[in-house]
C-alpha cells in the first residue's frame, strides 16, 4: 500500500442551514477524518441522525461542505466542478438500500444496465451487449435475465442489478449505503458473499454504509463509528470489535448475545 | 392450558390463478406470562398468521385448523370481539400506527373512551399513567404533542400504552423494533419484557431477526415456507437447533463466521406459495436431505420441550 488512499476525508464539517439569519446549528457532521486504503473495505456504522448519510452525499458531491477536505485517489475531490466533475463521478459507483426504488420498474435489465455506458458515451452494440452480459454473470445472475423488468425480481435478485449497475463504469470506489437492510438473512449472506468476490475480482474498495454493525464487522477491513454528528471510533475492525473504546460500540455489539 | 393454543393452522386466499398457501400448517401454544417469538423469512406466513389470531385476515381468505383457541374461546367465531378487548397490536411501523393530525392526547382518549366509561379528567389522567408506564419521562408533555415532533422510539411507546389502555393481556407484536435503531430497539424490547413482568402481559413476537429472539424471548417457533418447523425454549433453538433450516439460518447470520470468511447462504428460494408441497417444505434446500424427505411428511423430533418436524433421527441434529 504505498500509493495514496483511494479516499482520504480531514475535518469535514457538513452543516445544515435553517435560514439566513437563523441561528447556526449543530453540524450533522462535525469533523470528520478518515482514510480508505486501495482495495480494502471501510464500514461506516450509525443510527438515524449520526451523519453518516450527510457524509456519504458530501462524497458523492450531492451536499456543499463547510470545511475539511476530500480527496479521491491523491486528487481534491472538492476541488472539481462541471465537466471534470461529472468524468471523474465515474470512478464512484453507489448501490443503495431498497433496489426497487433505484430500479426504474419501466426498463428492461438490459436498459437498465446500457444506462450509464451510454451516459458515458459509448455506443449501444455487441460490444456492450458482452459487457452487460457479462456484468450481470459476475453478479451471480443468469443471462436470460436481460429480458425482465424490476418487478420480476425477489429482493436479492434486484439488489444483484443494483449492484451490476454501479460496476457498469468500473468505478474503483463502491458506495453501499444499508444494501442488505432490506433483505432476508439467507439473502443478505449471498449479497455480502457477491461483495466479497467482487472486491477481489475487480480489486474494489468499498464503502459500506449500515446501522448494523455484524455486518460490518463481518466484511470491513476499518471501521468507523459516528454518534450524533461525531466519529467516535475508527481503527482496524478486529481492533474496534475486540477494544471498543466507548460504551456505545460496546451496546452495539452485545445486542442479541445474552 | 396454553393461553394461546393453535394447532395445524392454515390460511389460503383464493386468487385466479389458484389457492395462495400463506399458512399451510402452524401450531403454536404460547403460555401465560411468556414472550413468544415467531422467526422466519419473508413469505414465511408470520404476519398472516398473527393476523388470523386478530381475525384480520384477507376478505375472502379461508382459515381452517384442527384447534384455534386463546383462553378456551375458539378464534374462528371470536376473534373480532376478542381484538382490542383481550388482544392488542402493536405494529411494525409506528408512525403509521398513529394519525398524523391529531394530538396524543386525542389519541390515548380515543381508545380509553371506547374501552371504559370514566369522566373526562380521569381518562386523562389514565393517559398520563400509561405514558408513564411505557417510560415516557414527560407524559404530560407527551400528550400535547403531534407524532411527528416524538422521536421513533417514543412514538413505538405511545403504540404501547394505546394498547394498554384496551386492557388488552395478549399482545401481537409485529416487528416492533425493525423501524428503530437498534440501541432504541433494545429499549424496546427491556419495556416489553418489564411490562410482561409487572402486569402479567404475554406476548406474541413476530420478527426475522435472532437477536431480538435471543434479547427478548422465552420460547420461540421457527416458521418455513407457512409451516411451523421448530419449536422451544429459545436457548435450545439458537443454540442446539434441531431443524436444517433453524441452524442454516443460524449459520447465515454475519457473526457465524470469522470476518472475511464467506457465508453460509442458502441455496434455493422457498416454495411457491401456491405450490402444493408433500413432504418436508425444506428438502429442496437441505444439505441433508434424503429421498424420503420429499415424499413423505417428517415425523415429530423433540428433546425435552423442545420439538421440531424432521426426517433426521434426533441424534443427527
Amino acid at each position: 500500500m504505498s500509493s495514496d488512499p483511494i479516499l482520504d476525508v480531514d475535518t469535514l464539517v457538513i452543516r445544515y442551514r435553517a435560514g439566513l439569519f437563523a441561528a447556526r446549528p449543530k453540524p450533522a457532521v462535525n469533523g470528520a477524518s478518515f482514510r480508505l486504503e486501495k482495495g480494502e473495505t471501510l464500514g461506516i456504522v450509525g443510527e438515524s441522525g449520526s451523519g453518516k448519510t450527510s457524509l456519504l452525499r458530501a462524497i458523492l458531491r450531492l451536499l456543499p461542505v463547510e470545511s475539511g477536505s476530500i480527496r479521491l485517489g491523491g486528487q481534491d475531490w472538492l476541488a472539481l466542478k462541471g465537466e471534470a466533475l461529472r468524468q471523474h463521478r465515474q470512478r464512484i459507483g453507489v448501490v443503495s438500500q431498497n433496489p426497487f426504488l433505484s430500479l426504474s420498474p419501466r426498463l428492461t435489465i438490459e436498459d437498465i444496465l446500457a444506462e450509464p455506458m451510454l451516459a458515458a458515451g459509448a455506443r449501444p452494440g455487441s460490444a456492450m451487449r458482452d459487457r452487460i452480459a457479462g456484468l450481470l454473470s459476475d453478479c451471480g445472475l443468469p443471462a436470460d435475465f436481460l429480458g425482465r423488468r424490476a418487478r420480476e425480481l425477489s429482493g436479492g435478485q434486484a439488489q444483484r442489478v443494483a449492484i451490476a449497475r454501479a460496476l457498469a463504469l468500473e468505478p474503483g470506489l463502491l458506495i453501499l449505503d444499508e444494501p442488505t437492510s432490506a433483505l432476508d438473512v439467507s439473502v443478505q449472506a449471498q449479497i455480502l458473499n457477491l461483495l466479497s468476490d467482487l472486491k477481489e475480482s475487480r480489486s474494489l474498495s468499498i464503502l459500506f454504509v449500515t446501522h448494523n454493525l455484524k455486518v460490518v464487522a463481518h466484511i470491513s477491513d476499518t471501521l468507523l463509528v459516528m454518534r450524533r454528528g461525531d466519529v467516535i471510533e475508527f481503527g482496524r475492525t478486529e481492533d474496534v470489535i475486540h477494544a471498543p473504546a466507548q460504551a456505545y460500540t460496546r451496546e452495539l455489539l452485545s445486542f442479541g448475545r445474552k | 392450558m396454553p393461553l394461546l393454543d393453535i394447532r395445524n393452522l392454515s390460511v389460503s386466499i383464493p386468487t385466479p390463478d389458484g389457492d395462495v398457501h400463506a399458512v399451510r400448517a402452524v401450531s403454536l401454544e404460547i403460555e401465560r406470562g411468556e414472550i413468544h417469538g415467531v422467526i422466519g423469512e419473508s413469505g414465511c406466513g408470520k404476519t398472516m398468521t398473527g393476523m388470523a389470531v386478530l381475525g384480520l385476515v384477507p376478505k375472502g381468505a379461508r382459515i381452517a385448523a384442527d384447534r384455534f383457541h386463546f383462553d378456551g374461546e375458539d378464534l374462528s367465531d371470536h376473534a373480532g370481539r376478542l381484538r382490542g378487548r383481550r388482544i392488542g397490536l402493536i405494529s411494525q411501523d409506528p408512525a403509521a400506527a398513529l394519525n398524523p393530525v391529531l394530538s396524543i392526547a386525542r389519541q390515548m382518549d380515543d381508545v380509553i373512551r371506547a374501552h371504559r366509561s370514566l369522566p373526562r379528567k380521569a381518562r386523562r389522567a389514565e393517559a398520563a399513567a400509561l405514558l408513564a408506564a411505557t417510560g415516557l419521562p414527560d407524559p404530560e408533555k407527551v400528550l400535547k404533542s403531534y407524532p411527528h415532533q416524538l422521536s421513533g422510539g417514543m412514538q413505538q411507546r405511545v403504540v404501547i400504552a394505546q394498547a394498554l389502555a384496551t386492557g388488552a393481556d395478549f399482545l401481537i407484536a409485529d416487528e416492533p423494533t425493525t423501524a428503530l435503531d437498534v440501541s432504541v430497539g433494545a429499549q424496546v424490547l427491556d419495556l416489553l419484557r418489564r411490562l410482561v413482568a409487572e402486569r402479567g402481559l404475554t406476548v406474541l413476537m413476530i420478527t426475522h431477526d435472532m437477536d431480538v429472539i435471543a434479547e427478548a424471548c422465552d420460547r420461540a417457533t421457527v416458521l418455513y415456507a407457512g409451516r411451523s418447523v421448530e419449536t422451544g425454549p429459545v436457548a435450545g433453538v439458537l443454540k442446539q437447533p434441531g431443524h436444517p433450516y433453524t441452524r442454516a439460518l443460524l449459520a447465515a447470520l454475519p457473526d457465524a463466521a470469522p470476518p472475511g470468511a464467506r457465508l453460509a447462504a442458502i441455496d434455493g428460494s422457498i416454495p411457491a406459495p401456491r405450490s402444493v408441497i408433500t413432504g418436508c417444505a425444506f428438502a429442496a434446500r437441505c444439505p441433508q436431505a434424503m429421498p424420503l424427505c420429499s415424499a413423505e411428511p417428517p415425523p415429530e423430533r423433540r428433546r425435552d420441550a423442545h420439538r421440531w418436524l424432521c426426517h433426521l433421527p434426533e441424534d443427527a441434529a
